[in-house]
């Protein structure tokens, strides 16, 4: 049939922020239009997969709405009055400003305001690569919600996320667990087919499934059972569950004096760890165990030792104990009755799950930022992980196999080392830096995939404190996004299907993003933009070889995961990481901590109180809502509907879900008198949202939730962030990087007549 | 070659995310949803039933039911609805002149009428891709690999197997219509 043989096929990736599923894409392509996406085939037929958003990917690309050419605002930012200029003004416009901006406050007042890049590679680095050149100011993305976990896994186990050292070993389908927990994460809606899928097939092959979470979602509908936890409890009953299983002995405590700092003595007056020189060896930092066949202390250096986790010692006069049993004690204070108090789950089923974690030959702990997104949501991670750890659930020794890609960043986080790089904000320290120059003053903001006023916590102060600081603001953009209305400078960027990037995923495969049609309209990919405006500021040289350029260089790094791939091989389809081959023997994984292990107690935390993980009040969450002015704990699950704010505005979508909705328990509705469908106002001191309400059991009583990433003119008024907190967490600023905490937030409801009347 | 081409829907790896609806539309541009995923024993979509925590919350995407003896193909009188040998129900558009009558007759509402068509649309079990040896546009979108393409009537078919081996059922045994598409209940929770 002659339509067929005009079909022409290309093979690419959505690289869409999604969890890094990286979903081959095969386009359709007749003439110069794309007709038709589809899953495209990997050399592992499990890895071929779509998703709905995926498949409605082509209403981004062909959206009337799509921005056509560069613009510049006329009207008051916000007001979205702009008109047409062409690039090379955008572009000179740009950096007469920056250098101008420069010229008075320093290279370091520019700030590069990276959204999540998704699976990309090269959009993210050219950005960096500027920042890098001009020595101005990269802001981690890290901070939208996405720092806590880290800053959890970072304490517990030294590395930034703990997917590969909790989960990796379900994600091949090789070995079945007895059990799976979800805890904290909806894969089943937020992560379908990279997490999900291999949930699921575990327990087709006899896992059970266990959900935590405040609400009943997909992924609850598929458990064994369901603990509906209150929100920002999660520690609580993590030591509920260490209670239980510290009692009945059913710690692996072969694991834990091998992969842990569990053995290591702590000095019970300061909580520091005891060190060699306390008990005599000469300048010796070495960890301190005490040794049960001797009956006495050892470094832990020393061959044909047997430690101790358990008991009180004293050693030089000091008295001191194993960090296990330090963690011992804190969880003897949580006996499930008292637990099932804290966290609104029944003491009956805390005591059941961790006799079945401590009795099974593997339980598998699948986690995510969900629960990380309240005020102590690092300590909810490492609580987690301690269970995990605590009952050997943790990958701690390697054989073989595949590590992630080693790429070659080092010439885009410094791209010329004869001078310093980029300063670098998290992004909620950009708030103070903005408002009231602190640490330094940022002046101007170049937004980049990213709906910066849609998805930050806490609107209002963004829109009436922020912006009005900045002398200069520029977004790349798709869509006249409430962002985007911001901008002084607006620039139309590429849809996936029209320019190419390099795709380190899904592992162990890596994929090339391969351009499938010329860009639409004016629009230019993010990599093109970056280069118009590095011409213009001296560094063009930096730029010229364009984003193939850019894939070579990040494909270069040398390491051997990555030899033998090119571009040009990549062209043909996915190529597999080069694996580690088998050693022979197993090696302990040597984990990034101080110690080395993994940290069950952090002697850094120890002066503020969280060397153990500790439950601590919420910052807002009203654990007791009696006589509270707002009594409502505000959560915001994500949607299989939208990648945060990507895909509000596709129609395919939007058939199928129309508009936003409060999820309230049938319980607080009937206390407010609303009824399923009403108009409802959700508000706290900061601001209100009005939007209808679905009366569901599917959400815990005391609890709402609104899906993230509607834009805000989806809603009557108001929006998710109108209600969230910039409130920084000290702790997690020293860590690593303060987190938004949109998960711990507390509102009130109230039918919308009402506000009115 | 005679066959009874069907689907089974395994409701255990359903996660009603509705990536068939959406494939279903995009690849035989339809105005309506020939599949959509129902929710089950609720009013509104993605809300489970029981009271919290005690809750339970099951997905069925429904859509033709490419029975064996299809009251829609009896009930149009401009022979645009065609059993063909393969199983599939069919609908030629072209020939379908907008009177309804098959909506009426399927027990399953699974013909829809377009206004702007001014005809009816329903689920072709993609007989263009079937004919070229592919399977339903769906049954690859699947997100939770819950959908299973393939001859009912072959017993060595892994829809036989699937059919066998989980008890599956179908909707409507009462009207006697003799549907290919089969469901596999969610399996029992194993409580602790």
């Amino acid at each position: 049939m002659n339509e067929k043989e005009e079909t022409r096929l290309v093979r690419t990736v959505c690289p869409a922020h999604c969890g890094i599923d990286a979903c081959g894409i095969l386009a359709h392509v007749k003439g110069d239009r794309v007709v038709k996406v589809e899953p495209a085939d990997f050399p592992n037929p499990r890895y071929r997969r779509i998703c709905l958003r995926g498949l409605s990917s082509l209403d981004i690309t062909y959206h009337p709405d799509r921005l056509k050419y560069p613009m510049k605002r006329v009207g008051e930012r916000g007001e979205g009055k702009f008109e047409r200029i062409s690039w090379d003004q955008a572009l000179d416009i740009i950096a007469e400003q920056f250098k101008d901006i420069a010229s008075k406050h320093g290279w370091q007042a520019l700030s590069w305001v990276l959204g999540g890049p998704g699976a990309g590679t090269t959009k993210f680095g050219a950005y960096l690569r500027l920042a890098s050149l001009t020595q101005s100011t990269r802001v981690s993305a890290w901070g939208y919600g996405d720092a806590g976990l880290p800053c959890g896994s970072r304490v517990l186990l030294g590395t930034h996320t703990p997917y590969a050292l909790l989960f990796g070993s379900i994600m091949g389908g090789e070995s079945v667990p007895d059990m799976i927990i979800a805890w904290g994460t909806n894969p089943g809606e937020a992560q379908p087919l990279n997490i999900m899928r291999p949930i699921m097939n575990a327990k087709e092959k006899g896992a059970l499934l266990v959900v935590i979470d405040p609400r009943f979602t997909v992924t609850a509908s598929k458990a064994d059972e369901y603990l509906g936890v209150k929100p920002g409890t999660d520690a609580a009953l993590a030591l509920g569950m260490m209670q239980v299983i510290f009692q009945k002995e059913l710690q692996d405590a072969a694991f834990i004096k091998r992969h842990t700092v569990g053995p290591y003595l702590v000095r019970t007056d300061t909580g520091k760890f005891l060190r060699g020189k306390d008990m005599g060896v000469k300048d010796s930092q070495d960890y301190v165990i005490w040794d049960s066949n001797s009956d006495s202390p050892k470094v832990r250096s020393e061959s044909g030792v047997e430690s101790s986790i358990l008991g009180t010692y004293t050693v030089n006069g000091l008295e001191c104990k194993p960090s296990f049993q330090l963690l011992k004690d804190l969880a003897d204070d949580y006996p499930p009755e008292r637990a099932s108090v804290i966290t609104g789950v029944s003491s009956d089923i805390i005591t059941r799950l961790a006799e079945k974690i401590g009795t099974s030959e593997k339980t598998v702990f699948v986690t995510n930022m969900g629960f990380t997104r309240t005020f102590h949501g690092d300590i909810s991670m490492r609580a987690l992980g301690t269970v995990a750890a605590a009952t050997g659930n943790i990958t701690a020794t390697f054989r073989a196999g595949h590590r992630p890609a080693v790429l070659n960043w080092k010439p885009f986080l410094h791209a010329d080392t004869s001078k310093p790089s980029y300063s670098r904000l998290g992004i909620l320290q950009l708030y103070d830096a903005v408002i009231s120059g602190k640490p330094f003053p940022i002046k101007a903001v170049w937004f980049a995939f990213v709906n910066f006023l849609n998805q930050c916590a806490h609107s209002s102060k963004i829109a009436n404190e922020m912006f009005p600081k900045l002398d200069f603001i520029v977004a790349t953009e798709l869509f006249m996004t409430p962002t985007a209305r911001y901008a002084d400078i607006l620039l139309p960027v590429c849809s996936y299907l029209e320019f190419s990037d390099f795709i380190p995923f899904p592992h162990p495969y890596v994929q090339l993003q391969q351009k499938v049609i010329e860009p639409l309209h004016e629009c230019r990919s993010d990599v093109d933009i970056a280069n118009g405006l590095a011409q213009r500021l001296g560094f063009g040289e930096y730029f010229d070889k364009g984003e193939d350029g850019f894939i070579d260089l990040i494909l270069d790094s040398g390491d051997s995961s990555m030899e033998g791939i090119t571009r040009e091989k990549l062209k043909q389809g996915p190529m597999t990481l080069n694996p580690i081959p088998d050693m022979g023997q197993e090696i302990d994984i040597p984990f990034s901590t101080p110690s080395g292990k993994i940290e069950l107690y952090s002697e850094g935390l120890r002066e503020v109180g969280q060397a153990l993980p500790v439950q601590l009040d919420p910052l807002e969450t009203p654990l007791k809502p009696e006589g509270k002015k707002y009594p409502l704990s505000f959560i915001q699950g994500h949607t299989r509907f939208r990648t945060h704010s990507m895909f509000a505005n596709v129609s395919a979508l939007l058939e199928l879900n129309p508009e936003p909705v409060a999820e309230i328990n049938p319980q607080d509705a009937k206390e407010r008198n609303i009824s399923d469908n009403d108009m409802v106002t959700v508000f706290n001191d900061r601001g209100k949202t009005t939007l209808r309400a679905r009366v569901t059991e599917g959400v815990r009583p005391q609890v709402v939730n609104i899906s993230e990433g509607w834009w805000l003119d989806q809603f009557k008024e108001g929006s998710v962030n109108h209600l969230t907190h910039d409130v920084i967490n000290p702790v997690q600023e020293a860590i690593y990087e303060p987190n938004m905490h949109m998960n711990d937030v507390a509102v009130e409801v109230v039918k919308y007549e009402e506000v009115e009347g | 070659m005679k066959k009874r081409l069907g689907l089974v829907i395994d409701q255990e790896r359903c996660i009603g995310c509705e990536a068939c609806t959406v494939a279903c539309k995009l690849e035989n541009n339809s105005n309506g949803h020939c599949i959509r995923v129902e929710t089950q024993n609720v009013a509104q979509k993605d809300t489970p039933e029981g009271r919290f925590p005690e809750l339970k919350m099951d997905f069925m995407p429904r859509l033709c039911n490419h029975c064996a003896d299809p009251p829609c193909v009896d009930s149009c009188p401009v022979e645009a609805l065609v059993k063909r040998e393969d199983g599939a129900v069919v609908l030629d558009q072209e020939k379908c002149d907008g009177c309804q009558l098959c909506v009426e007759a399927c027990p399953f509402d699974a013909i829809l009428y377009s206004g702007e068509k001014e005809k009816v649309e329903k689920c072709n079990l993609c007989v263009h891709r079937v004919d070229q040896g592919l399977e339903p546009f769906c049954v690859i979108c699947c997100e939770g690999q819950a959908m299973h393409f393939g001859d009912m009537d072959d017993p060595s078919s892994t829809v036989s197997k699937l059919v066998a081996a989980r008890e599956a059922f179908q909707l409507k045994p009462e009207a006697k219509t003799g549907p290919s598409v089969y469901y596999c209940p969610p399996k029992e929770r194993r409580r602790f």
